[in-house]
């Protein structure tokens, strides 16, 4: 899990802490808001409230818990319900080209962790995963295609998995 | 085909297997080499978690991930700075409240509203006031905070103690003696927070803060020497 080095309880009390916070978290905290509300300026709104309600609950974080980001995103799913349930009353603002999540929020959850991994893990190993796993193509043809033996494409997939596996553990993911 | 020693290679392909991929001599040499090989068997178990969680992600969001804008950070410090603000003035406010309560209990008896001003200069028109309803019954804090404004004065209002829920009914009157509505709020318990109202009378023109809790109107003159009142005490049981 990753965790702020300096974390102790109540570390979210101060202002200072909050933009180290802030600094730390708040591009993955968006990332996800974007894809759940499917609209920017939904997200920009849902990041703020998180990192207001964590300052006003800063005293009851406790690192022996969980780590930051796991309670941050604790509490940007929370905001993200109260959002969704504000919009559900209210025309949806297309935001040009994102799609909001249609998926239970859980759901959208991992699905975002897993495209968030895929997205840290090396171009190569990325590479062999989309196009024989999510495009099904056979190892032979992507290893023509790619200028390298089949072994290579199967050890690149291997290599593949473990990166993700290592990423998945950093951003807190637990089996 | 691989031999049996040749751990390494075999594990190189623990990937493809784990997804599925891997047929006929291949997958049946790799099993048979699983068979014999716990360290390959505690690898093969650390990637298929990651192997089950791949149907979740979409891969056209594989892309670069959207980037808040520069300014969201400087927005949450603002309204976290502001949050902090309130907080303050509020617990200012209470202090002087708490003060209060013990020094008016003789004035309570005689059910007289005395006025405290926490304004600079001759507060009127100028920056905002600090008004406090005083020798009010036990256990109830009401004060507030005007604000003048081109469009008349902004309220900051703070009860403690009445029941909650009670719906709490303001008005501003003025030099004239008109009054002038500034809204209504509902006090619940354990919020602290203030009720934030506004009235079209300048606060140049304001001589009290009148608060109807339903059972009780209660009145704090505004910016006028105790000794120069001539707004009648109202605590009136309805």
């Amino acid at each position: 899990m990753i965790q702020l080095g300096n974390s102790t309880r109540g570390a979210l009390s101060r202002e200072r802490d909050v933009r180290e916070a802030y600094a730390a978290h708040s591009g993955e905290l968006y990332g996800f808001a974007v894809r759940s509300l499917g609209d920017a300026g939904l997200a920009e709104e849902a990041v703020q409230e998180t990192f207001v309600r964590a300052w006003r609950a800063g005293d009851r974080f406790d690192p022996k818990i969980g780590s930051l980001r796991t309670w941050l995103f604790a509490i940007l799913r929370n905001v993200v319900i109260d959002l969704g349930r504000a919009r559900s009353v209210r025309p949806r603002v297309a935001e040009g080209g994102v799609e909001p999540s249609v998926e239970p929020l859980d759901e959208a959850l991992t699905a975002w962790q897993v495209e968030e991994a895929m997205r840290r893990i090396g171009e190569d190993h990325r590479r062999v995963i989309v196009e024989t796993y999510y495009r099904g193509r056979p190892y032979a043809e992507v290893a023509e295609e790619l200028g390298v033996p089949e072994g290579t494409v199967k050890s690149r997939v291997y290599y593949g998995l473990r990166a993700l596996r290592v990423v998945l553990e950093e951003m807190g993911y637990e089996d | 085909m691989k031999t049996r020693n040749d751990c390494r290679e075999w594990r190189e392909l623990l990937g493809a297997y784990a997804l599925g991929h891997l047929q006929g001599d291949e997958r049946a040499g790799l099993e048979a080499h699983l068979d014999g090989c716990a360290r390959c068997r505690e690898e093969l178990a650390a990637l298929q978690p990651v192997a089950l969680l791949l149907p979740h992600a979409d891969p056209a969001r594989f892309g670069p991930a959207p980037q808040p804008p520069p300014e969201l950070g400087q927005r949450v410090a603002a309204t976290i700075a502001a949050e902090r603000e309130r907080g303050e003035k509020r617990r200012r406010r209470r202090l002087f409240g708490g003060f209060a309560v013990g020094g008016a209990t003789a004035a309570a008896v005689a059910a007289v509203l005395l006025l405290f001003v926490f304004g600079g200069g001759d507060g009127r028109g100028g920056p905002e006031q600090r008004v406090r309803f005083a020798g009010l019954p036990e256990g109830i804090t009401i004060d507030a905070t005007l604000e003048p404004h081109s469009y008349g004065t902004e309220i900051h209002m703070y009860v403690h103690g009445v029941p909650s829920g009670t719906l709490c009914r303001v008005w501003l009157r003025g030099a004239d003696g008109d009054s002038y509505p500034a809204g209504t709020f509902r006090y619940r318990w354990g919020d602290d927070s203030d009720a934030v109202l506004s009235s079209a009378l300048d606060l140049s023109r304001t001589r009290a803060v009148v608060v109807d809790t339903g059972k009780r109107t209660f009145v704090a003159p505004v910016d006028s020497p105790v000794a120069d009142l001539n707004i009648p005490n109202e605590e009136e049981p309805t």
